[in-house]
């Protein structure tokens, strides 16, 4: 379990990674995160599945917010890669996509996925989940 | 008003209606806009004065079936629209023809994943990685079957096509 403790006690902010190939995607994702009232820390930004580990294999980061179809490395094998490496088991997933088959939802079920999102998405349903999934005390 | 020539062996008989369901709600999720079909006198009128299109095609793959959907974004309104999707402001740099492009091509994304989600009946679908963005200074032609939209009385497209079923060692049926 990660403690995000300080030593003085209070909660530091926290860290997300946004996984898209469409940066434009990832654009409309971070400024979201500028509307919620999260304690927003760090944002890093990866364009798939294998820079995304590269980002987490260096960086401290709490959520993930992956789409699914990306080249070079996709969405559901980051996230078979991350369920399989207890490193990461703290780390909250969450994905949005496009693809919101059943045959793609079953896939990614026990990849400890924390909510399925499929695009279109509002600004308002990203902020909503992002809330949901952070703890309580990351709120300003 | 439009008819897909689409396999009923993969898609529900719903299919065109849900191929406006998924264009009507792309353009209200990301763009804050009200779509609405329009008959091909409209869409003439609407698309009359337009220069240039964006036009951006993704390819998928659904029970055994390759297919594509493509959509026809006038360049002036595809940049009306990255404004709207991505909130920027009278005082913010312009966007990029390369940001306009991937907005297009992740337009073609959300339509087609919206439509497949609703309309493929054995769910197993998958889309191609990269869209194709093209440029181009033709409107809308025959040779495919066009959805047409009006958006805040502009005109919008959308093409599908499914190809010859694969057999299971990748050959084409005959």
């Amino acid at each position: 379990m990660i403690d995000h403790s300080t030593t003085a006690g209070e909660k530091r902010p926290m860290n997300l990674l946004i996984v898209d190939d469409s940066a434009v995607m990832r654009s409309m994702i971070k400024r979201v995160l500028g509307m919620t009232d999260l304690r927003v820390g760090t944002i890093y930004e990866a364009g798939n599945g294998r820079e995304a580990l590269d980002v987490l294999e260096t960086h401290d980061v709490e959520v993930l917010l992956t789409d699914i179809n990306m080249p070079v490395m996709s969405g559901t094998e980051l996230l078979r890669i991350l369920a399989a490496n207890p490193r990461w088991r703290s780390l909250r997933r969450v994905i949005i996509s496009t693809d919101g088959s059943t045959a793609r939802r079953d896939e990614v079920a026990g990849l400890h996925v924390r909510c399925y999102l499929e695009k279109p998405v509002t600004p308002e349903v990203v902020r909503d989940v992002l809330t949901a999934v952070a703890d309580v005390d990351l709120h300003a | 008003m439009f008819s897909l020539p689409l396999p009923t062996s993969i898609f529900t008989p719903d299919s065109e209606a849900s191929l406006v369901a998924a264009v009507c709600d792309v353009a209200e999720r990301s763009f804050f806009a009200y779509a609405e079909p329009c008959d091909a006198g409209r869409f003439a009128e609407l698309v009359d004065g337009t220069d240039r299109w964006y036009s951006a095609a993704i390819a998928f793959q659904e029970g055994g079936f390759d297919g594509s959907v493509r959509c026809l974004v006038p360049e002036d309104f595809a940049a009306a629209m990255f404004d709207a999707f991505s909130g920027r402001g009278f005082d913010d740099p312009a966007p990029s023809a390369a940001d306009v492009s991937d907005l297009m091509g992740e337009l073609a994304n959300m339509v087609c994943g919206a439509w497949l989600t609703r309309a493929a009946s054995h769910q197993t679908f998958s889309l191609q990685t990269l869209p194709v963005v093209l440029s181009q200074a033709c409107a809308p032609v025959s040779g495919e079957s066009w959805v047409t939209f009006a958006v805040y009385d502009r005109p919008f497209a959308v093409a599908v096509r499914v190809d010859s079923p694969r057999e299971l060692d990748g050959t084409a049926r005959t």
